[in-house]
């Protein structure tokens, strides 16, 4: 069985993160080496936030992208990968979602969020840049619309904006699942 | 604080580049070496009701990557349908990206 992973934009292209969010320059090789390891179909989700907020835009946290107008944003982005999601099922593949957990738009099982951040953006990212349990805006717009297959879905995220982030045991996770994904297709 | 570590410099690939049939070389982890990030493009066989809007919204990233001063070039694949479709779409927006040197 084919394993098709959907791939958060920045994972393949940091240059969409905010600054000083990249942890590398381009393309996340050790990420895209694991998938070629096992053998994975690569599709790039787009990024929600840098079509609509730009390159210079700044760090924040779900509260202050929670907007209906951003809302409709990510559902028109989703709409179309969500599109090509079910299409690949439906082909038999197996499909997974790989987020970015503590991303306001793309988290998975971890999201930014605070009451608090507004006004002057003088929120030091090493200390306090704040996370809780669920998922990202995009990602909320993209299951959505997987309703009635996304029990064939597994999604998964990367903790690359979280402080505390530990790339070995994120690509442990990853490889985990990839590798019973391949188990569950023989 | 981390710094920043962002390229600045972003190529476009079509899908054959992302997903290299057997065999053949894997230009995306080249490019990944130099330390370019990529906007990578749909299959070209993808209908066209679902490879549209998806066309659309790496034409918008492009655009804003363009306004944010970042170097964003095509990687030569002329003869591919879907990187022809997106120098289309991205020439009705008034914009043009030359081929990677």
């Amino acid at each position: 069985m084919r394993t098709v992973c959907y791939l958060a934009h920045c994972l393949l292209n940091a240059n969409a993160k905010v600054d000083e969010g990249a942890r590398c320059q381009g393309v996340h090789s050790p990420v895209l080496a694991l998938l070629r390891d096992h053998g994975c179909t690569i599709r790039q989700m787009p990024c929600p936030e840098l079509a609509f907020g730009g390159t210079r835009r700044f760090w924040a946290v779900r509260e202050q992208y929670d907007t209906p107008a951003y809302r409709a944003h990510c559902r028109r982005l989703a709409e179309p990968v969500a599109a090509q999601m079910r299409a690949d099922l439906a082909a038999g593949a197996r499909v997974i979602v790989i987020g970015i957990d503590g991303s306001p738009s793309m988290g998975v099982e971890l999201t930014a969020a605070s009451d608090e951040w507004g006004g002057r953006p003088d929120k030091p990212r090493d200390e306090d840049y704040p996370v809780t349990l669920g998922a990202g805006l995009f990602t909320e717009a993209l299951l959505d619309l997987l309703s009635g297959v996304v029990l064939g879905v597994r999604v998964v995220g990367i903790g690359q904006d979280l402080f505390d982030y530990d790339e070995a045991a994120e690509l442990a996770k990853l490889d985990a699942m990839l590798g019973g994904a391949a188990g569950d297709a023989g | 604080m981390r710094g920043d570590v962002r390229s600045r410099r972003v190529v476009v690939v079509p899908d054959v580049v992302v997903n290299p049939p057997d065999g053949a070389s894997d230009r995306l982890s080249d490019v990944a070496l130099c330390g370019w990030g990529v906007v990578a493009l749909p299959p070209s066989d993808l209908p066209a009701d679902i490879a549209q809007p998806l066309v659309t919204a790496a034409v918008d990233q492009v655009i804003a990557f363009l306004d944010g001063g970042y170097e964003v070039a095509l990687l030569p694949c002329a003869d591919d349908p879907g990187m022809r479709r997106f120098v289309a779409a991205l020439a009705a927006s008034g914009r043009t990206v030359a081929d990677l040197a």
